[in-house]
């Protein structure tokens, strides 16, 4: 393809300079100052309250470290185990050492954990409404 | 040209003034954002998409993101290159979302003169003027936006790049490119003999 001349591009450098001006419309200004305004007006989101939940992701992420550190301590013991056995007839019965217990003891897990929920729920619907 | 300089340092004073009012809770101070922008920002919306009542809307929606966002303005560049930005930017998307319906038109249906008479005169030079819009039209996005802001910024390539937010060297390629493709498509065409002479 070959290169555009002075002329062509000229040619086009006018026709394409030579755009039909439009006049915004008499309401146009108003129009978009309503608009803000109604943006004005509407009040900003929510910010999270980071200083408020800060403590509690602070705990809950000690928790979770202290959790992932008992499951890393636990699983040479777990291997251990599941090495020693037969694999097929060793893995029903191989699981950390948290997990193991009567159901007395599942109970009191279950029970914790559900009064952490109920607790994270109050918190969150407390720091929702801001009376914390 | 001094005049014009000057006329842009008391815009972009006045701007910087209305921001600063704007963000210190005097919502009314962007409507003199709005008086001094609403026609180029319109017009840059038409050329776009070609319909009047789309480019306002389109403009509106623009001021309305420049509002929400007036508190990320830098003040390193000139208030009106960030507006610039801001709306060739939603433009362009818009334009992708929902495309003009000129922008349908195929490189191939400019090849031939819309009308067999428009040989001569007037008529050939209006049909020219017309084969060379629709051509641009036609065009893949890339150089078509590239050619609007280029003519649109009075073919100021730092300016149109700017408002692309591409590297001048970028915009410069597709302003070529662009041509090339159009030189091509309105060389096969009839109507535009003097475009074939040169």
């Amino acid at each position: 393809m070959r290169r555009l001349s002075e002329h062509e591009e000229g040619e086009i450098d006018g026709i394409l300079s030579r755009e039909d001006e439009i006049l915004p419309s008499s309401g146009f200004a108003v129009s978009v100052m309503d608009a803000v305004r109604r943006e004005a007006a509407i009040l900003p989101p929510i910010a999270f309250p980071w200083r408020r939940a800060l403590p509690g992701m602070i705990v809950g992420g000690f928790v979770l470290l202290l959790v992932l550190v008992r499951g890393i301590v636990a699983l040479p013991q777990l291997i251990r185990a599941s090495a020693g056995a037969d694999l097929r007839m060793a893995l029903p019965s191989v699981s950390l050492p948290i997990f193991q217990g009567n159901l007395a003891y599942a109970a009191i897990w279950t029970v914790l954990a559900l009064l952490i929920a109920l607790a994270a729920v109050k918190l969150s619907m407390r720091l929702g409404s801001g009376s914390v | 040209m001094r005049q014009v300089q000057s006329e842009n340092d008391v815009s972009a004073s006045d701007d910087q003034a209305d921001v600063e009012r704007v963000l210190a809770g005097d919502t009314s101070a962007f409507e003199g954002i709005v008086r001094r922008w609403q026609g180029p920002l319109i017009n840059l919306a038409y050329r776009f998409c070609r319909d009047r009542g789309r480019a306002e809307e389109m403009a509106q929606e623009a001021f309305l993101r420049a509002y929400r966002g007036l508190g990320q303005w830098r003040k390193d560049a000139v208030f009106s290159t960030w507006l610039f930005a801001l709306a060739t930017n939603l433009y362009r998307s818009e334009l992708r979302r929902i495309p003009a319906y000129m922008a349908t038109v195929s490189l191939d249906d400019i090849a031939e003169p819309a009308d067999a008479r428009a040989s001569d005169g007037g008529l050939e030079e209006q049909d020219r003027d017309s084969a060379v819009r629709r051509a641009v039209w036609a065009l893949p996005a890339k150089y078509r936006e590239a050619l609007i802001l280029f003519y649109f910024h009075d073919m100021d390539v730092s300016t149109a790049a700017r408002s692309l937010g591409l590297p001048e060297g970028t915009v410069k390629a597709r302003l070529f490119r662009g041509r090339e493709i159009l030189r091509g498509k309105l060389a096969q065409r009839q109507a535009v003999p003097r475009l074939k002479e040169a």
